[in-house]
């Protein structure tokens, strides 16, 4: 599999009045034509931003520090505003969480379609009408054609984020980066949409990345996993290997947390303290103080580590897992 | 888990709740002068029964737009029924007239945001210490102490009575509103989704909170959530709602081992599962279709358009919530 992006030190901080946040830092990754990549970490680890940064998105007080995003061979990070919008929406489309904050209210959804298609080529209004009206199929909304004259609140909440990825497929991107897309949605409509994306990268060939807090639901489309925290990649791995056998304390920590990993009724096992402050990461590894193998040495940031088809950012890692 | 008494602790008989949108000046007219002028009731729970053991945690399980949280509210005595009514020790939650008056404080309740249930201009001491001072369940010179206990109890600091909620992130502040209903010595928690807007690993914290102060105080829940993993783990028994209707309810571990209803089982194998074996093949099998609309629910069963099991019956009768131990109100429940 050629790498269709490569991200390679990507580092992303925020100019506040109260110092610099260090949203992300250092991180590296690739991600296959075709291949759907799974990006977990909780709240403020930095994977939205990741997102952002890739597409070019970050504003002010944000900058992209250093670091390099290629995608199809194309340096991305430098490229000049009017270069990065060309190729948002052609090339790399995002979805994000919610539906009813990206549709525009006062436009059918028929209109704000073929304003994105407009926004790239010079397609007839005929031919234009046939590419929504098969968009909205692919994602499984019935009588397609109709539909395009409804503004977005004439849709359910699942509808409309199925709108949202009709409009991020319209250009036939070669990655779409999903920003939680089914978090705000029921379980039973989470799992119309999950069973969906991966049938749709499949078919037609679209790289994802998977950004959520919610490792059950990326572990059921994504093929590759990286877990951040506090800015950085902390693991990364095959997914059901990650899962079965997590090398980092924090990736441990957070399945360890999961009612699921534990008998009813039975305390969970939580991970002590809170995430650290951006603008105030500790010395060293940022998950030291909480940590329950920490030792002296942790206070030197370890280096992103491979062992095979894995790789930690710890100097005290668990052991590996037994050969079944 | 605990020895069940005699009587429910909680009793919710026939309780019903309609909403209907406020009437305009101008459309009144317009009836009255003969112009058909749509109302639009939303059924938002729909004759519904159930109990509550003393030391019991109900989950109640549903998805948006089911009616869980209303229910909850009227069991809170935060909305009056519209039909029935709820009681907590076969005294009423509600009073009666035209604007009915909550009548008890020994049931509380615990929000999901906790970003906007709390008063950001109220130092937490003052919005913990406030409800008993006004109920006279601690004295003026008393309350500073009895603050601080409640704080000791939920894991915070006592000297966090001096701040504001601002100065709190999401797991300490959905503490601070678990202190403010404790604070009222209350017999009955309704929690509303406590633990949806927070990140795993604090989500995990607050579980555990909610298992030690359940065994340390002797409390009864109605643990509303829409995490089947999480009223799993901690509730003792279960009810499923659908569109305003309660189809299945069971011990928790009979629900997710063995549920009678066709519902309870989509809703089950819609739950993303942890995949830890590389050659495991992710199968979801979704529900077809989407919740009808509570404006106008379908006739019968709600259930049946989308139900794989449905019959000619089941578009035209109303199941009834039967069977024991674990009633379902389906007229084809599934073999266990």
């Amino acid at each position: 599999m050629s790498a269709l992006l490569e991200v390679r030190g990507l580092t992303t901080h925020f100019d506040t009045r109260g110092g610099v946040l260090k949203a992300v830092e250092d991180v590296s990754f690739e991600v296959g034509e075709g291949e759907i990549v799974g990006l977990v970490g909780e709240s403020g680890s930095g994977k939205s931003v990741t997102g952002f940064s890739i597409l070019g998105l970050v504003d002010a007080p944000g900058r992209i520090v250093s670091g390099s995003v290629r995608f199809a061979g194309r340096e991305l990070v430098g490229l000049g505003h009017g270069a990065l919008r060309s190729m948002r929406g052609r090339e790399m489309a995002m979805v994000f969480q919610d539906p009813s904050a990206t549709l525009n209210p006062v436009l059918t959804v028929g209109q704000q379609m073929r304003l994105a298609i407009a926004a790239h080529e010079r397609v007839g209004e005929a031919a234009a009408t046939a590419r929504c009206v098969e968009a909205l199929t692919i994602v499984g909304i019935p009588d397609a054609a109709r539909r395009l004259e409804n503004y977005p609140h004439q849709f359910s909440g699942g509808m409309r984020q199925r709108v949202a990825i009709a409009i991020a497929l319209l250009n036939r991107p070669k990655l779409i980066i999903c920003d939680e897309p089914t978090t705000a949605l029921d379980v039973s409509i989470q799992a119309q949409i999950l069973t969906e994306m991966k049938s749709l990268a499949a078919r037609l060939g679209t790289a994802m990345i998977w950004i959520s807090h919610d490792l059950a639901t990326v572990s059921s489309v994504a093929s590759r996993l990286l877990v951040m925290y506090a800015g950085r990649i902390i693991e990364a791995g095959p997914v059901a290997s990650v899962l079965r056998s997590p090398r980092h304390p924090y990736t441990r920590g957070l399945l360890n947390s999961l009612p699921s990993m534990a008998r009813p009724g039975q305390d969970l096992v939580q991970i002590p303290g809170s995430m650290p402050s951006l603008a105030n990461l500790p010395e060293g590894c940022s998950f030291r103080p909480r940590c329950p193998k920490a030792q002296e040495d942790c206070k030197v940031m370890p280096a992103l580590t491979g062992d095979g088809a894995r790789a930690f950012r710890c100097r005290h890692p668990l052991d590996r897992e037994v050969a079944a | 888990m605990n020895v069940p008494a005699a009587r429910p602790l909680v009793e919710v008989q026939d309780v019903s709740k309609r909403f209907t949108p406020h009437v305009s000046i101008g459309e009144r007219i317009a009836a009255m002068l003969g112009s058909p002028v749509e109302t639009r009731t939303v059924h938002a729970v729909d004759n519904v029964s159930f109990a509550i053991r003393k030391g019991e945690v109900l989950g109640l399980v549903g998805e948006s737009g089911c009616g869980k949280s209303t229910l909850g509210r009227v069991v809170a005595g935060i909305h009056p029924p519209s039909e029935g009514r709820a009681s907590i020790e076969g005294v009423a939650v509600m009073g009666e007239g035209r604007t009915p008056l909550k009548t008890t404080t020994r049931i509380q309740m615990v929000f999901q945001d906790p970003f906007a249930s709390l008063d950001p201009r109220v130092r937490i001491g003052d919005t913990i210490g406030e409800g008993p001072l006004a109920h006279g369940l601690v004295a003026k010179a008393d309350v500073q102490a009895y603050v601080a206990r409640w704080l000791t109890a939920v894991g915070l600091p006592a000297e966090a009575a001096g701040r504001f909620p601002h100065q709190f992130s999401g797991g300490q502040r959905q503490r601070v509103a678990i202190a403010r209903a404790l604070a009222m010595q209350p017999d009955v928690l309704v929690c509303d989704e406590p633990v949806a807007s927070l990140d795993v690993s604090i989500q995990a914290q607050i579980i555990n909170l909610f298992l030690k102060l359940r065994r340390e105080l002797d409390l009864t829940m109605l643990f509303i959530s829409h995490d089947l993993g999480v009223v799993r783990h901690i509730c003792d028994r279960v009810a499923i709602m659908y569109l305003g209707r309660i189809v299945e309810l069971g011990a928790a571990a009979d629900i997710f081992e063995r549920p009678r209803h066709p519902y309870t089982r989509a809703l089950l194998d819609s739950v993303p599962k942890l995949v830890t074996a590389s050659d495991e093949l992710v199968t979801f099998k979704p529900i077809q279709g989407e919740l009808p609309s509570p404006l106008s629910p379908p006739p019968g069963c709600h259930f049946h358009l989308r139900c794989p099991h449905a019959r000619e019956r089941c578009r035209v009768e109303v199941p009834r919530l039967e069977g024991d131990p674990q009633p379902a109100a389906c007229h084809y429940p599934l073999a266990p």
